[in-house]
């Protein structure tokens, strides 16, 4: 079992730290079935908050453990370790080789010695925990950003692109701030595996829509009769690129068009209008007349009431390669190009008709570790892990940033080749080796 | 005549079988569930561990279904090869509540599949509301001790109290622990006495003879089913002496929802089939209620809405036994190792001679020490860290015991089933249930004692833990004997309608201490026997 839900899982060094704390052998087929279970934690227990998520997102070395085992006994019972030292019992103990382990006890008068020396070793061990308590309540108190924000507990969001890549980890990270996920997928194939990935008890929806085929996007939102107000959060990750081949290969441009631009206009024009094309047209400038054309997704939205009180936030995944063209992509950046004009078009032209109803968030990733970039060494020192980028994405964009360019020095890096001309470009991406299709 | 009998665990089985004796054919309906068989019957608790392929598969799920959360008040969940208790998730559960918290089950044998096995009598002082004496019962008691099998003493400082239990088999074996404190209140018996305090071998409804081979080989597995059939469940003994009579029938897959009923008389029954999930009607002639307490109300309530709309459709009452566990720290057996096979439940008794007006004078309890369960949730418990709670726990295991108490209850208007209507196939029940004030002072007084007495057996109590109200799976008095339309007489047969009869504990006007399966299977016994067929 991959780590799906880090707040909640132990990877592999984690449960051999806890093991060691506790004095039994780790058993990788007992890890497996830990993992399994933290898996669907996030979706049996309640997600811990405020100090308790920060303490949840220490790496757990033994020294941490031995504070943390003390501080979640007393306080933060819903604290990850705590699942993770309980789940750990459990399994030894009903594996015959843990029972044993646990079970070896001192008998007779040796009793007394031993016991006298836990009491010392847990005095000592107070006497540790208390300042190192107080150390990590500091670093929480001075430091803003690691208290969390705005949390998705309980709101809907759709995402495009599920099945691998960004779009897989920004699910994760959605389903581990507790939000109901709608995925979208590319066929009935793609969505059993996804499916058969995630815990049963995971809150997920899964579709499939071909986004390269004009309109099916929408036509099967409506078949599920997903209503576009209940959507707090949606982001559209899904893309395509032709790799290795002519920009003038018209069918391959066609679709790299279609499902990386195309599908996100259609799903704007749902999700901002739902299916009322006139109400996003600049018709309804007049704040009156614009009321009264308002769709009934904006007008819930703007009423506040019950589920809709916070707006709607859509996420573009567009690239940083929208800011220069690059051969051999097919129109890969042409079209994330558009992307990234068109929704900045979008938010303006939102903006004047519907007042605060919506957010865009434009998100031009640079390197991080996806499907679409090697995996040298260069980029894995690089490259931002992509589970942390989905973080900074979803979190972003409830926070209502317009722009995430990750990471920062590669966005200036891009712009800084930009301003040195056409043909500094030529001579540096001409080196870049085409690769298969994704 | 047909006569049908509904529900087959103690009461409805020990019924079948008295209406077969006196020559009538019987029906017995049941949703007759069963379980699998329990695996590797030679093996410990701690032994199958090795003997399984997956037990962690077995103990606690494929899924891990039965791993208790570290912020969860329960102590034990049964592995999900257990499936005699039904889940709230069920399609059959009939019941919603904010302050009861029952069990249910669709098994056949009923709870009796998971029971504790404490084998006790009621005597005069516990049927003091009753319309029947204990002599009206003794033979009664007699009669099922001849079916049951009993292990315990024939005499002892708390026979007294336990007059109607005629032990057919010698006691269990106790473990080094129980012999310790049996010994420990030897020594201090007067000091106890004062105290009200009496400590006996239990009576537990379990073979024990050696020479049989369906005796008790000490494997810890009580809780886990007992593998070799020792302690008595109707599904494989009584129901199996039913099965002897040619005019038996066991019809299963049938879930008994209302009686149809003309000129206070049933005429029929009106069931979910739940393998196709249909609802039908059978006509029959005489219908014996024992599909438990809180189900034979619920299908008293159902026929009440539909035969006798003017009646409001709610119980006269609804009773439980309160269950208190306090642990304790037997001083004396720290350091010490325990007996590698033991019976799993507890070997030994204790009765509180209370003295307190308005109740039984008796409250029974058990003394148990820990000898095969899953300790994590213990672990957790524990207010040290984890490493340290572990060894801990491990190094104390063998000094660690709960004495578990049960506390008797009266009917009082409050506490009470309510029909509620519903937009499912069929009307849910209401469960609506407060402790009365004299019942928590009686509660505490009880704690009070039981812990200073703990001290004088030298062991160290700690605070008592409630089960939530319905945990005890000791039910009753929701048609209970007495005058009324909802309620029936002596012999169990209802004021209202004439042919039905109530021959569970919901007929109970009151809920003694005291283990009450031995008095169901009686009560059962007795109405089958008095009913006028």
């Amino acid at each position: 079992m991959p780590m799906l839900f880090p707040l909640w899982q132990v990877d592999h060094e984690e449960y051999d730290a806890i093991c060691s704390y506790l004095n039994l052998s780790p058993n990788p087929r007992l890890y497996e079935k830990l993992s399994g279970y933290l898996a669907a934690a996030p979706f049996r227990s309640d997600r811990p908050a405020g100090f308790s998520a920060f303490l949840a997102a220490l790496h757990l070395t033994r020294f941490r453990i031995a504070r943390l085992d003390l501080v979640t006994k007393l306080k933060f019972r819903n604290h990850r370790l705590r699942h993770a030292i309980n789940g750990v019992l459990a399994l030894h103990e009903c594996d015959p080789d843990g029972y044993r382990e646990m079970s070896a006890s001192p008998i007779g008068w040796t009793v007394v010695p031993k016991v006298l020396g836990w009491g010392f070793g847990f005095a000592l061990r107070l006497m540790i925990t208390a300042p190192w308590l107080g150390w990590q309540a500091f670093r929480y108190a001075v430091n803003p950003g690691l208290r969390a924000g705005e949390t998705l507990q309980g709101k809907h969001v759709l995402i495009t692109g599920v099945s691998r890549g960004l779009g897989s980890d920004i699910m994760l990270h959605c389903l581990e701030q507790g939000a109901k996920v709608i995925g979208i997928v590319r066929d009935r194939e793609t969505a059993d595996n996804v499916r058969a990935s995630l815990p049963v008890e995971a809150p997920v929806t899964l579709l499939t829509a071909d986004l390269a085929t004009p309109g099916d996007l929408v036509e099967k939102l409506r078949g599920a009769q997903i209503r576009a107000e209940t959507l707090a959060l949606a982001v559209l990750c899904a893309g395509v690129k032709h790799d290795g081949e002519s920009v003038l290969t018209l069918p391959s441009l066609r679709d790299t068009f279609e499902v990386n631009f195309f599908s996100a206009a259609e799903f704007a024009a749902w999700f901002c209008a739902e299916g009322n094309p006139e109400a996003l047209s600049g018709k309804a400038e007049d704040s009156d007349s614009a009321g009264e054309s308002r769709s009934p997704a904006t007008q819930a939205r703007q009423r506040g009431d019950g589920e809709n009180r916070a707006k709607a936030t859509l996420v573009v995944i567009s690239s940083i390669g929208r800011w220069h063209g690059m051969r051999g992509t097919c129109g890969y950046n042409a079209s994330k190009a558009a992307l990234s004009i068109w929704s900045e078009s979008l938010e303006m032209e939102l903006r004047q008709s519907k007042g605060s109803a919506y957010s865009i968030t434009i998100v031009e990733p640079g390197m991080f570790q996806s499907g679409m970039t090697g995996q040298s060494l260069l980029t894995r020192l690089l490259a931002v892990p992509r589970r942390k980028l989905a973080a900074q994405i979803v979190s972003g964009a409830l926070a209502g940033r317009q722009s995430i360019r990750a990471p920062r020095w590669f966005a200036l890096l891009t712009w800084g080749v930009c301003l040195l001309g056409r043909n500094f470009r030529y001579r540096l991406f001409s080196r870049v080796k085409p690769r298969a299709s994704s | 005549m047909r006569i049908v009998v509904v529900g087959s665990g103690v009461s409805g089985s020990h019924a079948a079988l008295t209406l077969l004796e006196r020559g009538h054919d019987t029906e017995l309906w049941d949703v007759g569930r069963e379980e699998s068989a329990f695996p590797e019957p030679r093996a410990t608790f701690h032994e199958i561990k090795s003997q399984l392929s997956d037990p962690i598969g077995y103990l606690l799920g494929n899924n891990l279904d039965a791993l208790i959360p570290p912020d969860s008040p329960e102590l034990l969940r049964y592995p999900p090869s257990r499936a005699f208790l039904a889940s709230r998730e069920d399609p059959l559960w009939s019941f919603s509540s904010d302050s009861f918290f029952p069990q249910s089950s669709f098994a056949k044998g009923g709870f009796a599949n998971g029971w504790g096995a404490n084998a006790l009598t009621f005597d005069e002082d516990d049927l003091a509301d009753w319309p029947v004496t204990f002599s009206d019962l003794d033979s009664a008691y007699k009669t099922v001790c001849a079916r049951i099998p009993v292990a315990g003493p024939v005499d002892d400082d708390l026979s007294p109290h336990l007059r109607g239990v005629y032990p057919s088999q010698p006691p269990v074996r106790l473990t080094a622990s129980d012999e310790h404190m049996l010994q420990t209140y030897m020594r201090r018996k007067v000091a106890l006495g004062k105290l009200g305090v009496g400590i006996g071998r239990a009576r537990l409804a379990v073979v024990t003879d050696a020479a049989r081979e369906d005796a008790c080989d000490y494997c810890d597995r009580c809780l886990w089913g007992c593998p070799r059939a020792s302690i008595y469940n109707p599904r494989v003994s009584t129901i199996k002496d039913c099965e002897a009579y040619r005019g038996f029938t066991y019809v299963r897959g049938r879930f008994v929802l209302s009686l149809l009923c003309s000129d206070n008389r049933v005429t029929g029954i009106r069931y979910l089939d739940t393998d196709t999930l249909a609802i039908r009607e059978e006509p029959c002639d005489v219908v014996f209620l024992a599909a438990g307490a809180l189900q034979t109300g619920a299908i008293f309530l159902r026929t009440l809405k539909r035969a006798y709309p003017n009646i409001a459709p709610e119980t006269d009452g609804l009773m439980d036994t309160a269950l208190v566990k306090i642990p304790y720290l037997s001083l004396g057996r720290i350091g010490r190792l325990e007996n590698p096979r033991s019976f799993q439940f507890n070997r030994l008794i204790l009765g509180l001679n209370a003295g307190t007006d308005g109740w039984p004078r008796y409250l029974h309890g058990e003394l148990l020490n820990l000898t095969s369960l899953i300790y994590y949730p213990l672990v957790e418990r524990m207010p040290l860290d984890s490493r340290y709670s572990k060894e801990l726990f491990f190094t104390l295991r063998s000094a660690l015991g709960a004495a578990t108490l049960f506390f008797p209850d009266k009917i009082v208007p409050s506490n009470r089933q309510v029909l509620i209507e519903s937009a499912d196939p069929w009307e849910k029940i209401d469960l609506r249930y407060r402790e009365t004030d004299q019942k928590l002072a009686y509660i505490q007084m009880a704690i009070g004692r039981i812990q200073s007495a703990l001290r004088k057996l030298g062991c160290f109590p700690r605070g008592p833990v409630r089960s939530p109200s319905g945990g005890a799976i000791h039910y009753a008095g929701t048609i209970p004997m007495g005058a009324g339309a909802k309620r029936c007489d002596a012999n169990g047969r209802s004021n209202l309608v004439a042919n039905l009869y109530v021959a569970d504990g919901a007929a109970f006007p009151s809920l003694p201490s005291k283990s009450i399966t031995l008095s169901l299977a009686a009560h059962a016994t007795r109405v089958a026997l008095n009913a006028r067929l």
